[in-house]
């Protein structure tokens, strides 16, 4: 077996990202991936931080945390990168770090994030005279009432308006958002008739879920230039066909750029001599593998997709390379009883210390492995979620990983 | 062992996350199915009588990319096996369930009758001619698979090899003994070349992979309790068993111990290889007969669900690249056959729907030759596309051969 320059372990957004800015940069990559990753799930808005300026709160953050240790210069590249990749793919999207843009979600409110796919830029709603909801017959989880109500707080003054379409989608299971994207595909002129039937104006917005095809932009287009009215995607429950098409985006990127994509292929340890890391093991059914490179990067998640574990209380693991984990200690600072309150929580913060590099360091700040980068959810010190800067940290710490 | 691998121990690690849904191409081709999750996960931990069967069940194809695509290591696509096998336990299988899940017997009795594989085949081309497979209820579209007129095991004891050194037991599987010999012979020929006596087992029964889909699992227990003994005495003797198709190496490796749990099956996985994984340790070992032609062919690589599923990296194609090949993987996901599953009447439009963006890949004829490790795999390919691929060992044993 060939030794790759980046071996990337992990299918997440970071991965992903990682491989993309590495093979870009003329390496020779392989990715090693265990289950599909958690883009399916996704919104496909990639946040940043919590903040009117991101860019800002960003350069305010205090010295642990992962956005001061990959630096602004790489959030703005990223953000950069990934939007070249994004249009390559036809999957336009909007945005900077200096700014948010709204996006409506499935329920109505209205989420700020950096990065959006144009589809669910909803910036133009605020000057819109009348706003009409549509949901599809039989499509569950979508309330186009509940949205209008919610929205009706944002903007008192406007008029809403709600339809329902028949895009024949019944007959079989219930219907996801992923099955009526998947059934439009190719299919788009019933949705455009139904929609041409609202004789929304130049001055009006169409509100529908994210059934706009599973491939880029394709049946968007096809629909938009049929309307005189702006049309807008909202956020939905999983499978997220926002999600599936960024993860598709970059699939095909990776795949027509020669990275090597190994799938199911569960990595159990390193091969390590001193400082370095010269391999990875993946283990199968019945045996063990080694994948040879110059530089590994890290990207395999936090809790949720077993980048860390943690059996016994107090104490997380890295499970590949044995990494240190920070956390914090005492029972007492482990959780907030208050779920959704405004203070973080603190075993969200639990994940891998690193230096400017992103090598991962021990609590005295010792290099681990030189040639090992961490990248996305691994990296711990702040609550991602609480923050919303997942997404944000995920590619620009990916690309940064990757350029090293 | 068991608990981590046994299939019915890994559903409740499913988190509903959804993500099998967004990769099932049977989901994708058609809305009726209800998808993995609600199928083997949920429905297979939560029915509670006999009667009570999820309708939609037969939709499953067994191709895993399911449990590829799960996070958590759910082995979603045996609990819908173990399913169905329930299902048949108050249901009688029909006539074309019955043909399809018994190749390897309808193959034994063709073989019993003075040019009996002329006879079938010259029957199997009037029964397609007059839509009797259609009646039967299997595709009538399909050429069934031809015989060869001497099958592969026959064809084995003529082949000269020189005896007294390392050895192998090849599996030859039913569709190389009874349909592709060449696939066999070329299989031969490499390990000869690498400087192994090739031996075959006749006490192996077929996998059981048919027998596994069709729901026929009492007797897909008897094969594997057969073919474990039989792998376990090769074992003992330091022989090992190494097959050149894919879903054969699956079954033998893997899903005789996720049905069935018991460690034996696990014993004897260990001492089974598929084809390219074994010359690829040979390789690593420095062992392999690099005295070859170089390959100056452009190949397109079909890579098999059933290999993916392995983690055995990708093989074929680091090894015909080393020898000058210029490998392309099709990246156009699963071919749609997945075994027999293709072959039901019912089936067949799922089926060629699943293959459709593979055939328009290989429809471009940008290569000399496409390449798939899977017997099935190459028939649909040859179905879908009017192009003929070949199994990775042909295009290694002629380059052997031409040096000799």
């Amino acid at each position: 077996m060939k030794i790759s320059d980046v071996i990337v372990i992990g299918g997440g957004l970071a991965g992903f990202m990682a491989a993309a800015v590495a093979v870009d940069r003329g390496q020779k990559v392989s990715l090693l991936t265990y289950g599909s990753g958690s883009l399916p799930l996704a919104s496909g808005a990639i946040d940043f931080f919590n903040a009117k300026a991101p860019d800002v709160a960003i350069k305010n953050l205090p010295a642990h945390h992962p956005y001061k240790k990959i630096g602004l210069k790489a959030c703005d590249a990223a953000a950069k990168f990934f939007c070249d990749v994004t249009a390559k793919a036809d999957l336009p999207y909007n945005g900077r770090l200096s700014a948010q843009i709204p996006i409506v979600t499935a329920v109505g409110t209205l989420k700020y994030s950096c990065l959006v796919p144009e589809s669910m830029n909803a910036s133009n709603l605020a000057a819109k005279k009348k706003i009409f909801v549509v949901e599809i017959k039989g499509l569950k989880d979508f309330y186009a009432s509940m949205i209008a109500d919610n929205l009706k707080k944002y903007f008192p003054d406007k008029t809403f308006s709600v339809a329902k379409l028949d895009l024949n989608l019944l007959g079989g299971r219930d219907i996801t958002c992923m099955d009526a994207a998947q059934n439009l595909t190719g299919n788009e002129q019933i949705l455009a008739d139904g929609l041409k039937t609202l004789d929304a104006g130049n001055d009006d917005a169409i509100i529908i879920p994210p059934i706009l095809g599973l491939d880029g932009n394709t049946s968007r287009a096809a629909i938009k230039s049929q309307l005189r009215a702006e049309i807008f995607e909202t956020t939905c429950l999983p499978p997220s066909p926002p999600g599936i098409r960024l993860q598709r985006a970059f699939m095909n990127y990776l795949q027509k750029s020669g990275v090597r994509i190994f799938e199911n292929s569960k990595v159990i340890r390193g091969v390590i001599d001193g400082k370095k890391i010269t391999g990875v093991v993946v283990e199968n059914a019945v045996r063990e593998k080694i994948f040879r490179a110059r530089k590994i990067i890290l990207a395999t998640g936090g809790f949720y997709s077993g980048g860390i574990t943690m059996r016994d209380f107090d104490n997380p693991q890295e499970p590949i390379f044995d990494i240190p984990v920070f956390f914090p200690t005492g029972a007492e600072n482990w959780s907030n009883q208050q779920l959704f309150s405004d203070k973080p929580q603190g075993f969200s913060m639990t994940g891998i210390f690193t230096n400017e590099n992103l090598n991962p360091i021990d609590e005295r700040g010792e290099i681990l492995f030189e040639n090992l980068h961490v990248v996305g959810a691994n990296l711990g010190g702040c609550d991602k979620i609480f923050e919303r800067s997942a997404g944000g940290i995920a590619i620009s710490s990916a690309y940064k990983g990757a350029i090293l | 062992m068991s608990e981590t691998t046994q299939a019915i121990f890994t559903g409740d690690r499913c988190l509903s996350c959804t993500s099998c849904m967004a990769n099932c191409p049977v989901m994708a081709a058609i809305k009726d199915y209800r998808g993995p999750k609600l199928v083997g996960p949920a429905h297979g931990r939560m029915h509670f009588s006999q009667e009570d069967i999820e309708a939609t069940l037969e939709f499953c194809s067994n191709c895993k990319s399911c449990d590829r695509a799960c996070p958590s290591g759910v082995a979603v696509s045996t609990l819908n096996m173990l399913q169905r096998a329930e299902y048949y336990k108050t249901h009688p299988h029909t006539q074309a369930e019955d043909m399809i899940a018994h190749g390897e017997r309808a193959g034994k009795m063709v073989r019993m009758m003075p040019f009996g594989a002329t006879f079938a085949n010259i029957g199997m081309t009037v029964g397609k001619t007059l839509n009797i497979f259609d009646k039967l209820g299997l595709a009538g579209e399909r050429d069934m698979p031809a015989y060869a007129l001497t099958p592969f095991k026959d064809l084995f004891s003529r082949i000269k090899q020189t005896s007294g050194g390392k050895k192998i037991v090849m599996f030859t599987g039913c569709f190389i003994n009874d349909n592709e010999p060449q696939v066999g012979e070329a299989f031969v020929k490499v390990m000869n070349a690498n400087g192994y006596e090739v031996l075959i087992d006749k006490g192996f029964n077929c996998c059981g992979s048919p027998l596994v889909v069709t729901g026929y699992l009492d007797e897909a227990r008897q094969h594997a309790d057969n073919n474990a003994d039989r792998i376990l005495d090769w074992k003992r003797q330091g022989i090992p068993v190494v097959t050149p198709c894919t879903s054969c190496s699956l079954m033998l490796k893997e899903e005789y111990h996720e049905l069935f749990g018991e460690d034996k099956f696990h014993e004897a996985a260990e001492n089974v290889y598929d084809a390219f994984e074994f010359l690829e340790i040979l390789q690593e070992r420095g062992e392999f007969n690099s005295d070859l032609k170089p390959l100056n062919q452009k190949l397109l690589y079909h890579v098999p669900c059933h290999l993916k599923s392995q983690a055995i990296g990708l093989p074929a194609q680091d090894i015909l690249e080393e020898f000058g090949a210029k490998v392309q993987t099709a990246d156009a996901g699963c071919c749609g056959i997945s075994g027999n599953y293709g072959f039901r009447k019912d089936k067949y439009d799922i089926s060629m729907k699943i293959g459709a963006k593979l055939f328009e890949r290989i429809k471009r004829k940008d290569f000399d030759k496409v390449i798939s490790d899977c017997g099935t795999c190459r028939m649909q390919i040859h179905h879908g596309s009017g192009i003929k691929p070949c199994h990775p060992i042909e295009i290694l044993a002629a380059a052997y051969s031409i040096r000799n």
